[in-house]
């Protein structure tokens, strides 16, 4: 066998190099898919230094958390690293250039020890400087334009127990905003430290590292961090590692570290909360742990009444106390009568709904006596977040004498700037206060009594009134067990609760961040699948190559085969002998291919990088190689190989040994030969476009699925009229005649060979057609003129803020200091606040697989506007996202999203359902009840407003911004907001741009897919440029005789040149008008945004190259001597 | 027989060689006759003696290393190659051992081919082609394509290809040679009926005795030399 494939070597190498075209193409789409999710895993492996498992606390917890679990056993064994991230904008001190969305990251010596870089952040200030030392990453420092030796200020939102909507959640900028001006002291690659980040994308973020005592001191939370980051000790199972740590932290969590702080007294133990009041999931694990020690407890709702009013007067800033006073059996509410109705008026005249009782010196000071009605006036949070004032009537059930509760503060939790106070008048309250209201009487009051309560609500009544996302309770009194030390039993309390808190809700769990890095780093696409796809065309081509350069070689052996069998060597040996010879071939192909796909991975991922570097930064793409998939993508290359072979052989040596001594292996054409499938398939594929175009006529809808299937209907029966043309016998008169004879003999030629004819129309015309489909699906653009029905809803901006905003984003209070000009810019510039849920990026412009997308709330005036463009709808529906607000059963919550994001990247499609945990530490489902169709919603899912405050509480206020702005003006006023509301690190950008980005993206994917398709043709070109040299060698006996009556070379070759030139352009106009029918109603809408030109110059570049390969193949076979054909003598 | 005149054909000290690697192959050696218009020769001579190589030179289809071979007393090989396919077209017939029919066309096509190869003969050529298919006895077989036809079908179609333009000379290359006796009479005698009728040169290379036994002058070829027999 060696002899013979050293003999005919060059034919043998030709077979070998199609093979290994062939392999390189199908393991190098594997390797392509490999080398990305590679690449994603390196840089996952980067980014994280030795970090495995990190815990990211919704508020920060004490320092001493790291310090505690590291003398645990677990703790001991891995090595633990504290650290506190906020959201921030950086500005260069000197060049005032900014950039929003930075990461800044408070490091300790630990956290900095986990990474290799750690050594190249400075922890001590720079001698000479006040600043502090901050470590900018490239891309910060190259937004920046900033150098070390640089300042930087760095402006974030302080961190804050109380929640910002609360009563007493602090919500001017003065206390929410906190700056750190520091000096540049090092500058971080890209890769590594530097690209630190927890979530998974590729997209490298700003980060700028700063000692943590620096940031804490800066947000006020001196001693605090609130991330967590540990290395497991090598060596050891994961799983049992990650365990152990867990099980140690949640030994040791204390009271502190999930924000509970408990009060002792006189014989109960008070839980309370940092944030002041008890989230659902705190109240009801403190009232479980209370039940489980058997101790009887009363919870109570705290609130501030700004006044309570009678026909006589008022009282300022009282405190209230909502308590199932009327029935506590708890005995824990201790209200002394002080007047002989105290007790009949707890139930008495009028209903219990409205009864309230006042401390005898309120009572006093209003001039009231039970039965009595007096109005309260109180704050609670409006619709924007801000506070408004309402009020209530309430029937005075009762006075309490001045002892127990009512002169007991310590119900009230601990308010700084309020309980600490020395005066009223010295008051800092969070909200505002009219200090003129305050008399001597109540700083007497005050001076006795501090914050005790003087008013008393039922607990249901108070709930009603001022119960909010946040929690409807303040406060639960817990009973200690008789004989029972309270500090003991303090503590005993503490450990139940903290037992029973969700920890997902609070972030107090050690997530195994590498791991679930590494799985998101598979990619949401299967990238391998993917370019396979992509590949396609270029596998069958080379398919097609491997089975032409073999029936080639082989063919030209025919007479040693006819010999072989002459001489009685039986069928199955010869055979054996040759598919013997193709098998080592094939062999030799796939080494050289395997050395291919290498080559072919790293021009791909250079493509890819180019074309990808400018949309998705951060992704440094490197060739990767897993032995498995190379393995399988060898072996599948050398099984379409073999199978290619065995096949051509199998028709070769179907014919009789007569014709293979004669060398003749040509196939005529025969009348009617081939059999009647192609008028069957004509008939069928015929059949299908009729019914489909008649479908899309009578329906009169856009359905791309029905286009693209009239489309591929039309193509196949467009080959299959080819098909039965070429098979068609007879001639008609006089081909030849006339002005368009010499064409008219081409394209009769074609049908010499009807089978090769109709495989090259069928490879031109499928190509053709994809790259049609494709090229018309390709920068279809943003439809401005759309308005509110296209995908930017009607919007021109959109911004997204670090900081959250409450209330009206441009109120003339937050523009004070902005340019006249900026200003200007703004003028009649409504915005629309959405909230954010912080997220994974869904959109395709994350290469990992995001976990848990960002979560959009959108207000009622958002859903009451509408607009957007919907793909589908779970049911119908007018308006659509109005299906947001309809009712679902618990636990679930509609969801609408973009249907690119929600079925490429989410694998989601409509009635699906993505669980989250809440809050609450509750799942909670978001099942998608609608699809936008080309929206800028790439990123998110949306949800009603009160389905996010109710499973999102602690995300307050708005931070996703939707402007209106004049299409001409989008970058002023988008740059003029992200300088008025820069404080916030507003990143604002006009809609257009953003859903551009997006479809950049599908382009480059498209763009892919016609490159590699592309290629595919032009080596299909190849293919056809053989198929023409075999006709051509099969021929040269015509053309001799030919030649020998007078016909000129350059006529034979315009013949055969003419007749490649008829089978391309069969192909292409098959395929390319099918392709233009499957695109009929883009092109119908948007015809101006299909890339003609582009598209033009691939078709013809295919086959300008078509027609140059049989220029070559012709002109080759007519310089050899013809006369041998003639007569060999 | 028709009636012969001035020289159609005339063949003056030929010599052919061929290269093979450093050495020459001389396959034909002073080759010298001379055949009168209308005149029928057949050449005869063992396997490898040049008969097909000489055939080649009459027909313009390779060039002597020697000598001149004068077509109606015109060297061709003294026109440029325009003009020599045109009058290889116009003046020399060709009939093939195998009939080199092209399988794409019908038997009528076939027999227009060579009034295809120049634009200028086309007009009229429609009505010949159909007169010598049917003065061949193929008229019904006219739309029927070559690999209908048997073999002395597809030689009859070979013929009428070879008479289509009205040669002055005809060259039969062992025009029965794939032919079975009784076939090959049958070819014989058209051919001899036609070249009677349409007054062009015969010249036939074979290695049939029945064949040449037909012709009045008779050439032998033996080792490159060229005798009249």
């Amino acid at each position: 066998m060696l002899r013979g494939l050293i003999h005919y070597w060059r034919a043998s190498l030709a077979v070998a190099l199609g093979a290994a075209v062939a392999t390189t193409v199908l393991s190098g789409a594997l390797v392509v898919g490999d080398s990305l999710r590679g690449s994603l895993r390196d840089q996952t492996q980067e980014r994280l230094g030795a970090v495995d498992l990190a815990l990211e606390a919704s508020r920060p917890f004490p320092e001493s958390l790291v310090e505690r679990l590291a003398a645990t056993s677990a703790g001991g064994d891995s090595r633990l690293g504290g650290g506190l991230a906020v959201r921030a904008s950086a500005r260069h001190a000197e060049l005032g250039s900014v950039a929003s969305q930075v990461a800044l990251v408070g490091v300790r010596p630990d956290f900095l020890a986990l990474f290799p870089e750690g050594d190249q952040v400075a922890l001590d200030r720079p001698e000479g400087s006040f600043f502090t030392p901050v470590t900018l990453n490239r891309s910060l420092a190259d937004e920046l334009t900033a150098e070390v030796g640089d300042e930087v200020v760095l402006t974030f939102e302080r961190p804050d127990d109380v929640p910002r909507e609360s009563l007493l959640g602090r919500r001017d900028d003065t206390h929410r905003l906190a700056s750190l001006r520091g000096t540049v002291t090092g500058i971080l690659d890209d890769r590594g430290l530097g690209g630190f980040r927890l979530d998974p994308s590729q997209t490298v973020r700003l980060n700028a590292f700063v000692p943590a005592r620096d940031l804490a001191r800066a947000a006020a939370r001196i001693g605090e961090l609130d991330l967590l980051v540990a290395d497991l000790p090598d060596g050891q199972a994961a799983g049992v590692a990650e365990q152990e740590l867990a099980e140690a932290l949640e030994g040791v969590l204390g009271p502190e570290d999930v924000g509970l702080q408990v009060r002792i007294g006189a014989g109960w133990v008070q839980v309370e909360s940092s944030s002041l009041v008890l989230a659902a999931p705190v109240a009801a694990a403190a009232r479980a742990a209370a039940e489980a020690l058997g101790a009887p407890a009363e919870p109570a709702l705290v609130h501030l009444a700004n006044r309570i009013v009678s026909e006589t007067g008022f009282v300022p800033y009282s405190t209230v106390l909502a308590t199932d006073w009327a029935d506590a059996g708890s005995g824990l509410l201790e209200l002394a009568a002080g007047d002989a109705r105290l007790g009949a008026g707890a139930g008495g005249e009028g209903s219990a709904e409205d009864a309230v009782i006042l401390d005898a010196w309120t009572a006093e000071a209003l001039e009231v006596s039970p039965g009595d009605r007096v109005r309260m006036e109180y704050f609670v949070t409006g619709p924007d977040d801000g506070l408004t004032v309402d009020s209530t009537t309430l029937r005075v059930a009762g006075v309490a004498a001045m002892t127990g509760a009512a002169v007991d503060p310590t119900w009230v939790p601990n308010l700084p700037g309020v309980s600490d106070a020395e005066d009223m008048g010295s008051w800092d309250p969070p909200f505002p206060v009219d200090l003129s209201w305050v008399g001597e009487r109540d700083e007497e009051y005050w001076d006795h009594y501090r914050g005790a309560p003087k008013v008393f609500l039922p607990l249901g009544l108070g709930q009603s009134l001022w119960g909010s996302r946040f929690g409807d309770l303040t406060t639960l009194r817990v009973r200690v067990p008789e004989g029972e030390e309270p500090a003991a039993f303090a503590r005993r309390l503490e450990e139940e609760v903290i037992h029973r808190l969700p920890r997902a809700a609070q972030g107090l769990e050690l997530r195994p961040v590498r791991r679930e890095a590494l799985e998101a780093a598979s990619g949401n696409t299967d990238f391998a699948g993917l370019f396979l796809g992509f590949s396609m065309f270029l596998i069958a081509a080379a398919a097609l190559l491997v089975a032409l350069l073999f029936s080639l070689a082989v063919e030209g052996r025919a007479r040693e085969i006819g010999l072989l069998l002459a001489v009685g060597y039986p069928l199955p040996a010869v055979r054996r002998r040759f598919l013997g010879e193709g098998a080592i071939l094939a062999l030799f192909g796939v080494a050289l291919g395997a050395l291919g796909s290498r080559w072919y991975a790293s021009a791909v991922l250079a493509g890819v990088e180019s074309w990808w570097g400018r949309l998705l930064p951060g992704a440094f793409l490197e060739v990767h190689w897993r032995p498995l998939s190379l393995a399988a993508g060898l072996v599948s290359a050398l099984l379409l190989i073999l199978v290619t072979l065995a096949t051509t052989l199998r028709r070769l040596l179907a014919l009789p040994p007569r014709r293979l001594l004669a060398a003749d292996t040509a196939v005529e054409a025969e009348p009617g030969r081939g059999g009647p499938w192609p008028r069957r398939l004509l008939a069928g594929a015929g059949a299908v476009t009729v019914v489909l175009a008649g479908s899309a006529v009578v329906v009169g809808g856009s359905d791309p699925a029905l286009f693209f299937s009239l489309g591929a209907a039309a193509c196949t029966a467009g080959l299959a009229a080819f098909a039965v043309w070429c098979g068609r016998g007879g001639g008609g008169l006089g081909v030849g005649v006339g002005p368009l004879g010499r064409w008219r003999m081409a394209v009769r030629s074609a049908r010499r060979s009807p089978g090769r004819s109709v495989l090259a129309v069928a490879l031109v015309g499928a190509a053709s057609f994809v790259l049609v489909a494709v090229a018309a699906n390709r920068g279809h653009g943003v439809d401005l003129t759309a308005g509110r029905s296209s995908g930017t809803g009607g919007y021109t901006i959109l911004a997204e803020s670090d900081v959250s905003i409450h209330g009206d984003p441009l109120a003339p209070g937050r523009l004070a200091g902005t340019e006249p000009r900026d200003r200007q810019a703004l003028e009649g510039l409504e915005l629309t606040p959405l909230r954010l849920r912080s997220g994974d990026d869904a959109s395709c412009l994350n290469l990992y697989q995001p976990a848990e997308p960002r979560i959009v709330g959108v207000t009622p005036a958002f859903v009451e506007r509408g607009g957007f463009a919907f793909a589908e709808t779970l049911e119908p529906a007018e308006e659509p996202w109005r299906l947001l607000q309809a009712a679902a059963e618990p636990g679930v919550v509609p969801a609408i999203g973009d249907a690119n994001s929600v079925r490429w990247i989410l694998h989601l499609g409509l009635g699906d359902e993505l669980t989250l945990v809440d809050d609450h530490g509750e799942e909670v489902r978001l099942r998608i009840v609608g699809l936008l169709a080309g929206s800028l919603f790439q990123s998110e899912l949306l949800i009603s407003e009160s389905a996010f405050l109710r499973h999102f509480p602690s995300q307050g206020g708005f931070r996703l911004l939707l402007g209106d702005s004049a299409p001409g003006a989008v970058g002023t006023t988008a740059r003029a907001l992200e300088v008025a509301l820069s404080r916030y690190g507003v990143d604002a950008t006009g809609t257009a741009e953003r859903i551009e980005a997006y479809q950049a993206v599908e382009g480059m994917y498209l763009a892919t897919f016609q490159a590699l398709g592309g290629l595919g043709l032009l080596l299909g070109t190849l293919g056809l440029g053989v198929i023409l040299a075999r006709n051509v060698a099969e021929r040269r006996g015509e053309l001799a005789t030919m030649r020998a009556f007078g016909f000129r070379r350059s006529t034979l070759g315009w013949l055969v040149v003419g007749e490649n030139a008829f089978l391309s352009s069969a192909g292409l106009a098959v395929g390319a008008g099918a392709g233009l029918l499957a695109v009929a109603p883009r092109l119908a809408a948007h015809p101006e945004t299909v890339p003609w030109l582009s598209l033009a110059a691939t078709l013809t570049a295919v086959f300008a190259a078509g027609l140059l390969a049989s220029v070559v193949a012709v002109t080759v076979a007519l310089r050899t001597p013809m006369l041998g054909v003639l007569k060999e003598e | 027989m028709p009636e012969t005149g001035r020289s159609a054909l005339r063949v003056d000290d030929v010599e052919k060689s061929f290269r093979s690697g450093e050495t020459a192959v001389t396959v034909l050696r002073d080759v010298t006759f001379e055949l009168a218009s209308g005149e029928a020769v057949v050449v005869t001579g063992p396997s490898g003696s040049g008969k097909s190589t000489l055939l080649h030179l009459l027909g313009l289809l390779d060039r002597p290393t020697a000598g001149r071979v004068r077509i109606g007393g015109l060297d061709p090989w003294g026109l440029d190659k325009e003009e020599r396919a045109r009058f290889r077209n116009r003046s020399v017939g060709f009939v093939f051992q195998d009939a080199h029919l092209l399988p794409q066309y019908s038997v009528f096509e076939n027999v227009l081919l060579p009034a295809l190869a120049f634009s200028d003969r086309a007009a009229g050529a429609a009505g010949r082609a159909e007169e010598l298919v049917a003065r061949v006895g193929l008229a019904h077989r006219r739309d029927h394509r070559p690999a209908a036809l048997s073999g002395g079908e597809r030689q009859r179609v070979a013929v009428a290809r070879a008479l289509m333009n009205s040669p002055t000379l005809l060259l039969c290359d062992e025009p029965t040679g794939s032919l079975d006796a009784t076939t090959a009479e049958t070819v014989a005698d058209l051919l001899f009926e036609l070249h009677r009728d349409r007054a062009a040169t015969l010249v036939v290379v074979t290695h049939s005795d029945e064949l040449a036994g037909r012709f009045q002058r008779r050439l032998e070829l033996r080792e490159g030399r060229c005798s009249e027999v």
